[in-house]
């Protein structure tokens, strides 16, 4: 009877794995966060103007924290301008917040070409993504907003294709 | 049926709940220091396993007496995509932070240290401002002893 059970939980999970279970138990986790903070917060972007987030409520919302001084955020980043470029009709909208300095976070993206908002969030920023579970305050970090304004996830370090593309798909084909 | 089960492992070891957790700052990168004389102070970092700081992006400041220019070890090269060959420590590095002017016998100081690193688990931490006060031995009296940084500095 106990083999049997730990066998049907070991089958179960097996399956759920097989089936993007990692990303049901990472919404779970994430479910319980409140993505009010997140949304209710105005940034200045490169140019000096106040940014809203609410502006982008109602698409599927990646806020990628990053900085100049983080060399897995700079690695990543390309991943996002190609998704941006491949899904932005899809209603997709990437949001890059720095936890950095302004000349530095504007030379950056001129280098890489960015074609997604990035707003300057300085080191206060790290708190910021604390409260949506950043624990260790470390970056990369990554927070996704589906389009009623809900956390599905979050993740600490830097996320590759094929992996986000397959991530994006889902949330983007979801009602 | 047991092969179902052992098979499950590497699946429920992919899961985020299962990868070791990574460590707060200041437990990653844990900074103490003493003052050695009227005219030295040393300064250690312990450098949780997997972990690594930037050897170009310390510095470290006194108060009230101005320091000179840290003695810092060579460090471990590492070829980075962006910023090219850089050095990093790993483990325990020890350096000493010269005063430019020696300090009274027994005078308070405090260090500021900046410090920055990385997991290799492909995260990194933003920069570290910390202090630490320090007390200059009495004259004739031997090192002090190393007093550790505070946790719950600004970024910690």
């Amino acid at each position: 009877m106990r083999r049997r059970s730990f066998l049907a939980i070991a089958a179960g999970a097996l399956a759920a794995g097989a089936a993007g279970g990692y990303v049901a138990w990472r919404s779970l986790e994430a479910d319980r966060r409140d993505a009010a903070a997140l949304l209710a917060l105005t940034l200045p972007d490169l140019a000096g103007r106040e940014q809203a987030i609410s502006q982008w409520k109602g698409k599927l919302l990646l806020v990628n924290f990053w900085a100049t001084w983080c060399g897995p955020c700079r690695e990543e980043m390309p991943n996002f301008v190609r998704v941006q470029a491949a899904n932005a009709s899809n209603g997709l909208q990437i949001v890059g917040i720095a936890v950095d300095q302004p000349d530095k976070v504007r030379q950056f993206a001129n280098e890489l070409g960015i074609n997604y908002p990035i707003l300057l969030g300085g080191y206060g920023a790290i708190e910021l993504s604390r409260a949506l579970g950043n624990t260790v305050g470390a970056l990369p970090f990554t927070v996704v907003v589906d389009r009623h304004g809900k956390v599905v996830f979050t993740h600490l370090g830097a996320l590759h294709e094929p992996r986000l593309g397959e991530l994006l798909q889902g949330w983007l084909s979801a009602a | 049926m047991i092969v179902i089960g052992t098979a499950g492992f590497p699946v429920l070891a992919q899961l985020p709940g299962a990868r070791p957790e990574l460590l707060p700052p200041d437990r990653a990168f844990r900074l103490s220091a003493r003052a050695v004389d009227r005219d030295t102070l040393e300064v250690r970092f312990d450098i949780a396993q997997g972990y690594y700081m930037y050897r170009d992006r310390m510095s470290f400041r006194v108060e009230p007496v101005a320091a000179g220019a840290a003695d810092l070890p060579k460090g471990e090269r590492k070829h980075d995509a962006f910023f090219g060959d850089v050095d990093v420590y790993r483990g325990e590095v020890v350096l000493r932070v010269p005063l430019a002017s020696p300090a009274a016998a027994g005078e308070a100081l405090t260090l500021f240290a900046q410090s920055q690193g990385c997991a290799d688990a492909g995260v990194c931490y933003p920069p570290n401002p910390q202090q630490i006060r320090l007390k200059v031995p009495a004259a004739g009296a031997r090192a002090g002893d190393f007093v550790e940084a505070r946790s719950g500095g600004l970024f910690n």
